[in-house]
């Protein structure tokens, strides 16, 4: 249920119970449904439902580039349209992207590139669009999350999946995966996105303030987090394989019945 | 992937006019069934209301905001509906970027315009205090996935949106001149009366048929969308480079209402006013 006043804030982002205001504790996370190939237009998509977040992720391509200057001799381009939705949060949003959504296409960009190999691909593009439908906070790291299932459903070449999350700080404790209200009310945001190939950082920033110490922290309590996810994205990829597979067997079964009659 | 070119080649139109002239169709469909309606309603959590409709394999999301604001001049008791809708570049390889094409224009003013004529959204009630505020509704449709007949699955998303809606009640304080809200909602229940439905046809050579699929969509000569209420026509929109004859529009009238009623009935669309009081 949407607050019905703008700015009606809580006093405190913790219950007595010590828990979250929705429940959780510090360190677990909202829940996470995930599902491939439910845009059947795209090369590949895919639907995550985390939270309240609702996002939808395309990809198409390797398909011709339009501008046509924007090709590249030697390589592929890699471009990630981020959007909201104009009632995906409290304000309405204007329909036209905004600087926020531009800023976030690139960072979001900029993540996935290095799990592709582009140089196989001169002269073509690759379009991933994200689209949220419903936002409550981390809708950048879901998004990179959705996008990259949909690449893979798009059986396109990849070095490993990326999974990204946002931990941070509310009322002093460092807690995973901050919900929209948190993620406004607290003091820290840092959104954190891991190339599984090389286990290496390839989204980062940051907003409030932090020791050293906090850092270091949250960048353990972040990775520790991201393998469930990870783990999330390849049992959604696996299950469109199996469910495959049991419908493949499903029809053979059917032949050879009739070939028996 | 399906396979979605720009340009349906000579064979595929010639395949599907021969077929269409034996009144059959390449989903095999009748010339006057639809494709199966799945309605989901208020899925959007930050919206005042919401539908995730599918037709077929043409899915649109809609969702419901409000904004208060000042009424127009000549009508200072009423409040306002606006439909916007987005071809989503997500949605299908021929919807591209950019600022909002004919295709999508004409969407969202022909869902408009069989809502607006229809006695569909109570406007009066939709205002707080007069030539003060009013409520501003925003119905915005995203089209998810693009297989052909958005208006028709737009009429029916934009209508469960509207059904669906729970919107803060606010009341006019006089002292301080501003709007207070009283921690109720205005719902679908007060807000929606007639339940219009827009109906549209494709027509190729002289065959016409209800609900166009894509390839249909992409052969078709032209289209003709009909908005009807239980009795009554609110709206009409010819598309397309087709004429169609008078008699043919006579008999595509009586056969929208017959179709509207149909509709009506399985749809069930009050099934999904919001519970909230």
């Amino acid at each position: 249920m949407p607050l019905i006043i703008k700015d009606e804030y809580p006093e405190t982002l913790f219950r007595k119970d010590g828990k979250r205001l929705d429940g959780r504790d510090v360190n677990e996370l909202r829940p996470i449904k995930m599902e491939v190939g439910v845009i059947k237009n795209a090369d590949g998509s895919a639907y995550l439902e985390w939270g309240n977040n609702k996002i939808f992720a395309t990809v198409y391509g390797p398909r011709e580039v339009h501008p046509h200057h924007l090709a590249k001799p030697d390589r592929g381009i890699l471009r990630v349209f981020y959007r909201m939705a104009t009632y995906s949060v409290f304000d309405r949003k204007r329909p036209a992207p905004g600087r926020r959504e531009k800023e976030i296409s690139m960072i979001v960009a900029d993540c996935i590139e290095p799990l592709l190999f582009l140089e196989l691909y001169p002269g073509t593009s690759f379009e991933v669009f994200i689209e949220v439908m419903d936002a409550d906070g981390g809708t950048r790291c879901a998004g990179t999350t959705v996008a990259a299932l949909a690449l893979a459903d798009a059986g396109i070449p990849m070095k490993s999946l990326v999974s990204s999350i946002a931990v941070g700080k509310i009322d002093g404790k460092k807690v995973v995966d901050l919900s929209g209200i948190e993620d406004k009310a607290g003091n820290a945001d840092l959104p954190i996105a891991i190339t599984w190939y090389n286990e290496e950082i390839s989204l980062l920033q940051f907003d409030g303030d932090m020791n050293l110490d906090e850092m270091n922290e949250f960048l353990d309590l972040a990775k520790n987090a991201l393998k469930d996810i990870h783990k999330i994205q390849l049992d959604t990829l696996k299950s469109k394989y199996v469910k495959l597979q049991e419908e493949t067997n499903k029809s053979m079964g059917k032949n050879e019945k009739k070939g028996d009659e | 992937m399906m396979d979605i070119k720009r340009i349906v080649s000579k064979i595929e139109r010639d395949y599907i006019i021969s077929n269409l002239k034996k009144e059959e169709r390449i989903d095999n469909r009748g010339l006057w069934e639809y494709r199966e309606f799945q309605i989901k309603s208020d899925t959007i959590a930050s919206a005042e209301g919401s539908a995730d409709v599918s037709l077929g394999d043409t899915r649109i999301i809609t969702g419901l905001k409000y904004d208060v604001g000042a009424p127009f001049p000549d009508l200072p008791d009423e409040g306002v509906c606006t439909v916007m809708a987005e071809l989503l570049p997500l949605a299908s390889p021929l919807f591209e970027r950019g600022p909002p094409d004919e295709q999508s224009i004409e969407l969202a003013r022909v869902v408009d315009r069989g809502i607006r004529h229809a006695d569909c959204v109570q406007t009066k009630k939709l205002c707080i205090k007069e030539k003060e505020a009013v409520y501003i509704l925003f119905v915005d449709m995203y089209v998810i996935n693009y297989a052909g007949n958005l208006i028709d699955a737009g009429g029916v998303s934009a209508l469960s949106t509207l059904i669906s809606a729970h919107i803060p009640e606010g009341i006019w304080n006089e002292e301080k001149h501003e709007t207070e809200w009283t921690g109720k909602y205005l719902t679908g229940k007060t807000l929606v009366n007639e339940l219009p439905f827009v109906i549209t046809y494709g027509k190729i050579e002289d065959i016409v048929f209800l609900d166009p699929n894509l390839p249909e969509e992409m052969v078709c000569d032209g289209k003709i969308s009909i908005s009807v209420t239980e009795d009554k026509i609110t709206s009409i929109q010819k598309s397309g480079a087709a004429t169609f004859t008078i008699d043919e529009i006579k008999t595509l009238g009586s056969k929208s209402l017959e179709i509207g009623k149909k509709l009506r009935k399985e749809l069930n669309l009050l099934q999904y006013l919001s519970k909230i009081e």
